[in-house]
């Protein structure tokens, strides 16, 4: 037969008044271990109990000052470091604006912290398994009555004298309270298997169903509903037309806007008869043609037009502009060059306009000039 | 029984050094004051008008007080009430504060000057309600409302006193249920009046709200002064605990946040939308080293009262809220200064002894309305029928 | 004459029942099967929700298209819907928290059940947000997770703010009631006989054994959750006011919108909860709980925030004169007599004028009266949310953009809908939880707590 192990000592109390006169009684007696069980909560008795001040409130104060500098580290990081965006012309940290989110946060941090801290840290729950959990006393506390228990582990703990004690407080009920042999052997650790088991398992089944919802379910009938539009995306066939194509060609004759079909294709000589170089000589005229025949006509006929190419023979090397040819072409030939081609030289009409042509060969001329100046250009 | 109680409380007169300190502030400000005028008179008008709602505040905020207690039915306040009762009698004095800004007005007031009136269309629209007339009337009107309702609840609370009438407590709830539309409108109409017309062009809706929780702070933080160095030293009465403190404590830190609330959501509002007509009111408090006093603003007025009295101890410390309610009235001080002293000077704030006489007078008056108001009445009202469970209240 | 006893405290539990008394009456409902009533009321409250799903479904399936917002009415039903179901949430943190915080005895008796309205009416008011954007799945984009497109949320958006605010709202309610549930838990689980109930009970009280020692901390956390909740109350309608006050919208952009709207949803949450409770206590016999002394205390904090109300609007008026700016001159006058008007008058006799009856004792304590008006207050609260944002909206500063907006039979299911979502969870709730905190209430009958000179 398993000899039942004491727990400790109940005393039941009718009024609160009785509970809490007893309460400083057990103090003053040297009792240490001892507790007060009340279905809610009576006025006094921490005091009573000589209980310190709860530390709560700087655990509830370290928390939202930790949940406000992160939230202000995230608002910072994201809108002044990492994805800048103008928004509506206020500069990158807006401040002010990130104070509903730093507030917000610092709230939600506190009270979840603080609670869980009380939960699992101070209180050690959820512990089904102490010794007082289903038992009469617990029955009576939970309803109507008052009870104090004192354990037997307490150094000054004899039955008799905490009996005798008891009835010296005017205790309408007093029992022993045994441990149950399940909850001898309980001893709620923070970090049970259990619990770290239910963790990993949260673990898995949390990031299993994102994935398949971000990665699987979201490509799914209805979620790709706005995925698959029926619209025509660019190179996708159509059945409209009988050749299958979706991207059409513009319909024959069809003519850019500001475009001028060109007059003299494949007709170099009517070029040079007819066509003159309209744009004055000035200086933004020549810095335009410079600018251009740099980006464009610079690669293969070099800065100055000696057809120096910086491309090291991937292309061959056009002749010389300084030329005597070049020289004594009137400027609609060379513009006929530019806008037709001319053996590998591709046309360039759809890189410079028409202006851009003139500019250009302007500047053709000064760089000519420049190779075979006269003395009457000193002047 | 309430004759338990007028056996308790003695009636003990404040020394006198208290008057002499009120009055001599009193007299070397009045002195700074007239000083003031005669060397720069706009700048002691824009002065003026901070006396003016700063005293205002305190006295209709403490009417506010003695209705909201009438009204709810509080008992913890109820062994304190006889101070905001004596903090309220500055308002008899408020005709004689306003005079030299009624005499003044033309200075002040651009809406008044009749050539800016006539290039500016849009003040010109505001002229049936922004005229000399209307103004002068507002400003009487509400004068006379204020001290019509300290006079009644003031009668009713003192006559108490002597004939335990309990049907008087229930005059008075009748009287601050009455007072409390006439508060906010006559509230909101002074800031508007005095304040927001110092910019014309300018609008706030919150405007008067925003003044309102000044006035609720002015009136807590220096009933809560009194209170605490009359019941340190023992002329109260015998039984007021921290718990009675915890309350004071709890309202001067719930106010300090609600005036934060108040003047963020303005700030925010016209930040974000960028309206140049809104926003030019707070560039003109940054121009300058403008900028300096607004940002202290936001520390003397909310970070230090909200770390100063964020703990439960340190609302119950009656050394702690004499600090704290000293330094909110002083806050409440520097924000009137904010509001009204930046139309005058435009590029950067300035201090100087003009402005201290005005904050000595300020001070000094209060004392000496305390003092004198001591002499002929009860400090608790001893006939009140909530006074014993008010002693009694623990939290 | 019948005088009030100033010297008295007005008990806030009549008679002085005795505690077990108290957990028997408040454990009934949970402890007997469901009658005729409860299962008629919950059909009715079904047929709702089903309005409810039928218009949430054909919303997917079709698009935004299927309500009535158009160009320029963006907004409609679905904002105006969100913004009347967080209003009516602010009621219940306030009972818990701002009484609480005030020590007003009187709240214990109805905390319970009002925190459990705030949730289901912030869970009904979050439904809005998620299937106004037409592909509500991607809901989740709307926390800032790191994500492989570098796209982050937008923090300069009140919408944003919104999302922060309602969640935490929920959240910290939802702790805050369940905190308080813990102790009631335990209570039950000493009583039930019922195995599963049993197992049930002990999960989620979590070994509560009414130890002072936990006591202390309790009380402590239960403080500083009140301390929390009170400002997160003030801070979720103030950054819901935000969505229309940051903009430049006439009638919109104007510095008041923070308090008017606080005041106004504590305004509607007071007389949802009044008109709740009236059908509480009757049914389950509370009447000894919540008292009519009880009630009318509500209904002074209905007159008191109705009050605030009026003032704003009075506010409001004034300066669209005072301002000079003609749209927004216009904008006032437009809701009075535009094509609104109806709507608006329809709000200020609701919203201004019924709830002035209360400054009357006797309608403060009739019960029949004080239903009527908390239901006409909560009309005219909606139909305010309605007049801001639809007249705003269909008329703002270019005539040539003007436009109207008609609800359509989808926005109808949703609105009514909504209101059985409502009341299905707490008819639930009723039967599935103690509508009445029991330790708090036990915790301020006559004579529970020591006398002072024990305490001291």
């Amino acid at each position: 037969m398993k000899e039942k192990i004491l727990y400790g000592y109940a005393g039941i109390f009718n009024t609160a008044d009785d509970v809490i006169k007893a309460a400083k009684k057990v103090k003053s007696n040297g009792y240490e271990k001892f507790d007060v069980h009340t279905p809610y909560p009576v006025h006094g008795m921490p005091k009573a109990m000589s209980l310190k001040p709860s530390k709560l409130g700087y655990f509830a104060l370290i928390f939202g000052l930790t949940g406000a500098l992160s939230a202000l580290l995230l608002t910072y990081w994201i809108s002044a470091y990492d994805y800048p965006l103008v928004i509506g012309g206020k500069p990158f940290f807006s401040f002010p604006a990130y104070i509903p989110v730093i507030f917000e946060v610092t709230v939600l941090s506190a009270s979840i912290a603080t609670v869980i801290t009380m939960l699992f840290i101070f209180f050690k729950f959820p512990n089904n398994a102490h010794p007082l959990n289903d038992t009469d006393y617990m029955k009576k506390v939970s309803s109507d009555k008052y009870g104090i228990v004192i354990l037997a582990s307490d150094e000054k703990f004899e039955e008799s004298s905490v009996e005798q004690f008891f009835k010296s407080v005017n205790a309408s009920e007093i029992f022993p309270i045994y441990f149950d042999i399940e909850e001898l052997n309980a001893n709620p650790k923070i970090l049970e298997p259990k619990f770290l088991l239910f963790l990993l398992l949260a673990g898995i089944i949390t990031s299993g169903a994102t994935y398949f919802t971000l990665n699987k379910l979201l490509y799914m009938v209805p979620f790709n509903w706005m995925m698959e539009q029926p619209k025509l995306n660019p190179q996708q066939k159509s059945s409209i037309f009988s050749d299958g194509f979706g991207m059409r060609m513009p319909v024959e004759g069809t003519v850019a806007r500001n475009y001028l079909p060109y007059a003299y294709k494949n007709q170099p000589e009517e070029a040079e008869k007819y066509l003159v170089n309209p744009l004055p000589v000035n200086k933004s005229i020549l810095e335009l043609g410079q600018k251009k025949y740099d980006i464009y006509c610079s690669p293969c006929h070099g800065y100055y037009g000696e057809g120096d190419s910086r491309l090291r023979g991937q292309f061959p090397n056009p002749p010389s502009l300084h030329s005597e040819k070049v020289r004594t072409w009137p400027d609609g030939r060379i513009f006929h060059v530019i806008t037709e081609g001319q053996n590998i030289m591709p046309s360039y009409s759809t890189q410079l306009t028409v202006d851009e042509r003139w500019a250009i060969i302007h500047y053709i001329r000064a760089l000519q000039r420049s190779l075979n100046a006269k003395e009457t250009d000193l002047k | 029984m309430s004759s338990n109680i007028e056996l308790q409380f003695q009636k003990k007169k404040l020394p006198s050094k208290v008057f002499n300190t009120g009055i001599i502030l009193m007299v070397i400000g009045l002195l700074g004051i007239i000083l003031s005028y005669y060397e720069n008179p706009l700048r002691s008008a824009y002065n003026n008008i901070i006396l003016f709602l700063f005293l205002a505040s305190i006295g209709v905020g403490s009417l506010f007080l003695i209705g909201i207690e009438y009204l709810s039915g509080a008992v913890w306040s109820v062994p304190f009430r006889r101070i905001p009762e004596f903090l309220s009698n500055i308002l008899i004095f408020l005709p004689i504060i306003v005079l030299p800004l009624l005499f003044n007005m033309n200075n002040i007031f651009h809406w008044l000057h009749p050539e800016i009136l006539k290039a500016d269309e849009l003040l010109k629209s505001k002229a049936p309600y922004l005229n000399v007339q209307f103004f002068i009337v507002r400003v009487i009107i509400f004068l006379l409302i204020w001290i019509i309702f300290y006079l009644i609840l003031f009668k009713n609370s003192t006559k108490q006193d002597d004939t335990k009438d309990p049907t008087l407590t229930k005059k008075n709830i009748k009287f601050s249920a009455a007072f409390m539309p006439f508060f906010a409108i006559t509230i909101t109409f002074t800031a508007i009046d005095w304040l927001m017309s110092l910019e014309p062009h300018w609008y706030s809706t919150i405007f008067g709200v925003y003044y309102f929780a000044g006035t609720v702070l002015a009136a807590l933080s220096s009933s809560t002064i009194a209170i605490v160095l009359l019941n340190e030293n023992g002329y109260l009465i015998q039984g007021l605990k921290e718990d009675h403190y915890y309350s004071l404590g709890a309202l001067l830190f719930a106010f300090v946040n609600f005036w934060a609330y108040i003047a963020f959501s303005q700030y925010l509002l016209i930040w974000y939308a960028n309206l140049p007509e809104e926003t030019i009111w707070f560039l003109n408090r940054w121009e300058g080293n403008w900028k300096f006093i607004s940002i202290g603003l936001i520390f003397v007025h909310f970070v230090v009262p909200y770390f100063g009295l964020l703990s439960q101890p340190s609302k119950m410390n009656p050394k702690r809220l004499l600090f704290m309610s000293s330094w909110i009235l002083f806050a409440h001080y520097y924000d009137l200064y904010w509001l009204s002293i930046p139309n005058f000077s435009k590029d950067s704030f300035i201090f100087s002894w003009n402005e201290i006489s005005f904050v000595l007078f300020a001070v000094g008056i209060l004392i000496t309305v305390i003092y004198k108001q001591s002499n002929k009445y009860n400090l608790i009202p001893v006939g009140d029928p909530k006074l014993k469970r008010g002693i009694d209240f623990r939290l | 004459m019948s005088a009030v006893d100033y010297t008295q405290e007005l008990s806030v539990i009549e008679g002085k029942p005795a505690l077990r008394e108290l957990d028997d009456l408040i454990s009934k409902p949970l402890e007997t099967k469901p009658d005729k009533k409860f299962y008629i009321a919950l059909s009715i409250t079904l047929s709702m929700l089903a309005l409810f799903v039928i218009g949430l479904g054909l919303t997917f399936y079709y698009g935004i298209g299927t309500w009535g917002n158009n160009t320029p009415v963006g907004w409609g039903f679905g904002i105006v819907n969100f913004v009347f179901w967080v209003g009516i949430g602010h009621a219940g943190t306030l009972i818990s928290a701002i009484l609480f915080l005030f020590r007003q005895k009187w709240r214990t008796g109805i905390a319970r059940f009002a925190e459990g309205m705030t949730i289901f009416a912030v869970m009904t008011a979050a439904i809005f947000p998620l299937i106004h954007t037409g592909r509500p799945w991607l809901a989740g984009y709307l926390f800032p997770y790191p994500n492989q497109h570098s796209v982050w949320v937008n923090f300069m958006s009140p919408l944003l703010w919104d999302v922060f605010a309602v969640s935490t709202y929920f959240t910290v309610s939802l702790i805050f009631w369940y905190v308080g549930l813990i102790p009631d838990l335990a209570t039950l689980r000493e009583r039930t006989s019922n195995k599963i109930k049993k197992i049930i009970y002990s999960i989620f009280s979590l070994g509560w054994r009414f130890s002072n020692r936990h006591w202390q901390h309790y009380e402590m956390v239960y403080l500083i959750l009140a301390g929390f909740a009170t400002p997160l109350v003030l801070s979720v309608h103030t950054i819901v006011s935000f969505d229309f006050a940051v903009s430049i919208m006439p009638g919109w952009h104007t510095t008041i919108f923070p308090p008017y709207f606080v005041a106004g949803a504590v305004f509607s949450g007071f007389a949802m909860v009044q008109n709740v409770l009236i059908f509480i206590r009757k049914i389950f016999n509370y009447e000894k709980i919540i008292t009519i002394d009880t009630l009318e205390k509500m209904n002074k904090i209905i007159l008191v925030t109705g009050s605030m109300v009026g003032y704003a609007y009075a506010m409001e008026f004034f300066i669209a004169w005072y301002s000079g700016i003609q749209a927004e001159q216009f904008t006032f006058i437009n809701r009075a007599f535009g094509p609104y008007a109806w709507a608006y008058w329809i709000m200020v006799s609701c919203n201004v004028l019924s709830p002035q009856l209360f400054w009357f004792k006797k309608i403060r304590r009739s019960i029949p009266v004080m239903f009527v008006i908390a239901v006409l207050v909560n009309i005219g609260m909606w139909f305010e949310r309605f007049v801001i944002v639809v007249t705003s909206l269909s008329r703002d500063y270019l005539p040539s953009s003007w436009g109207h907006f008609t609800p359509t039979i989808v926005d109808y299911m949703i609105l009514i809908g909504s209101f059985g979502f409502f009341f299905t969870w707490i008819l639930l709730f009723t039967k599935a939880l103690p509508v009445v905190s029991i330790a708090e209430v036990k915790a301020v009958v006559e004579g529970s707590q020591p006398s002072h000179h024990n305490i001291e």
